[in-house]
């Protein structure tokens, strides 16, 4: 069995593995034929490749030290545009990571609001304020709503009424707390406020659950509510302390 | 080490190309793309043929008809340094356009697979580039080099 021109042409160029390597060099040392393709192999090679010289023109003067202050210089369009997003989003990311930033609100509104998702109505103008120092928003809910406080808070609490409107309102003390609105969702940013938050919901609503820190707190299910608080006066007094 | 990569790229683009000008300008650029890269890449001898060809790719159709005007040009300008003699001029011409006839008559494979390893690059440096599978390299050389060979001897000798 003689060998086959990818191991004469392997051999020759030093890219066998030394066991097969060890393996053709005995075969060569046994086989006239299988030397003298490889000789004529070489030969050949060594002919085409000195006829190749005959294409070449002068090396140009290039030194490393010159390209490598091209690339400094010449950052091409898309790394300056890469560069100034990875700046924006490392900002952004600072940004979202700061305790009571408001950027996690934005960042879940553009999110929401990307995804095509219906966008609940915000009208924090037309909430009654029921004197000057209360703001608030409301919203209206579609098939699963969700207020969602931000952060526990052991001196706040959330006063929740069932109304006849159609609206989900949401108010505190002026300064207690920002809002923000997405599709079916209220972020309450409240850290540290120790307000009292009056809760409207409609009793129409088919669902509004209500989350501290991403804990549920009180939940109404059609006509079912759920809640760990007994109902008083027909509220219920929720404690802003996640479950 | 820079020298030695640089050179061997700019020979390959060289051969490949026929414009002295073009090779220069892919192998600085690739070399470019290199430093900006900011890290090695795992096989940076194929990875700088394959950047390369895509330059080459896009450059060609445009420059071609400049790189025909540009090669004939430099041709004499490279031959008449050494001051040869008028015989000597002849033949040296005359060997260039057979090997270049016979090299452009081969298929784009067998060119770039002949042209890469007379420049010493590695099997695994090829069947990357090329994106060939590393155990067939030898063979398809051999059927390169033999291609090679029945294309030069059918162009007219002098």
């Amino acid at each position: 069995m003689h060998l086959d021109p990818e191991e004469i042409e392997r051999l020759r160029h030093g890219e066998l593995p030394p066991a097969a390597e060890h393996r053709v060099r005995s075969h060569l040392a046994d086989c006239a034929e299988c030397r003298k393709q490889t000789a004529d192999s070489a030969a050949d090679e060594a002919q085409i490749f000195a006829l190749l010289r005959h294409l070449d023109h002068p090396l140009p003067r290039v030194d490393a030290a010159t390209l490598a202050g091209r690339a400094q210089r010449a950052e091409p369009l898309w790394g300056r545009l890469a560069a100034g997003v990875f700046l924006f989003f490392g900002v952004a990311g600072a940004a979202y990571a700061l305790p009571g930033s408001p950027v996690r609100g934005w960042v879940q509104t553009t999110v929401e609001w990307i995804q095509g998702a219906e966008r609940s109505v915000v009208r924090p103008a037309q909430v009654p304020e029921r004197d000057a120092g209360v703001a608030g928003v409301a919203a209206t809910p579609g098939k699963a709503f969700v207020i969602h406080f931000e952060l526990p808070d052991s001196a706040g609490a959330a006063r929740v009424s069932l109304t006849e409107g159609e609206e989900v309102t949401v108010r505190a003390p002026s300064g207690a707390a920002t809002f923000t609105s997405g599709a079916e969702r209220l972020l309450v940013s409240n850290a540290g406020s120790g307000a009292t938050f009056e809760i409207g919901i409609p009793r129409d609503a088919p669902r509004v659950e209500i989350r501290v820190a991403g804990g549920r707190i009180f939940l109404k299910d059609g006509t079912r509510i759920v809640s760990d608080q007994p109902a008083e006066n027909q509220h219920y007094v929720l404690p802003l302390l996640e479950p | 080490m820079f020298e030695a990569h640089f050179t061997r790229l700019y020979r390959y683009l060289d051969r490949l190309s026929g414009d002295p000008e073009l090779a220069s300008d892919i192998a600085q650029e690739a070399f470019v793309r290199l430093f900006r890269r900011g890290s090695m890449p795992d096989t940076p001898q194929a990875w700088l043929v394959s950047v390369a060809m895509n330059l080459f790719r896009n450059a060609r159709s445009s420059r071609s008809r400049r790189g025909r005007l540009l090669t004939a040009a430099r041709s004499e300008g490279v031959l008449s340094d050494p001051a040869p003699s008028p015989d000597h001029f002849a033949a040296s011409e005359e060997s260039s356009r057979r090997v270049r006839a016979a090299i452009d008559r081969l298929a784009e494979r067998e060119r770039r697979l002949l042209l890469l390893r007379a420049e010493g690059y590695s099997y695994r440096d090829i069947a990357t580039a090329l994106d060939l599978k590393e155990a067939s390299v030898g063979t398809l050389l051999a059927r390169a080099r033999a291609a090679f060979r029945e294309c030069y001897e059918d162009t007219d000798a002098p």
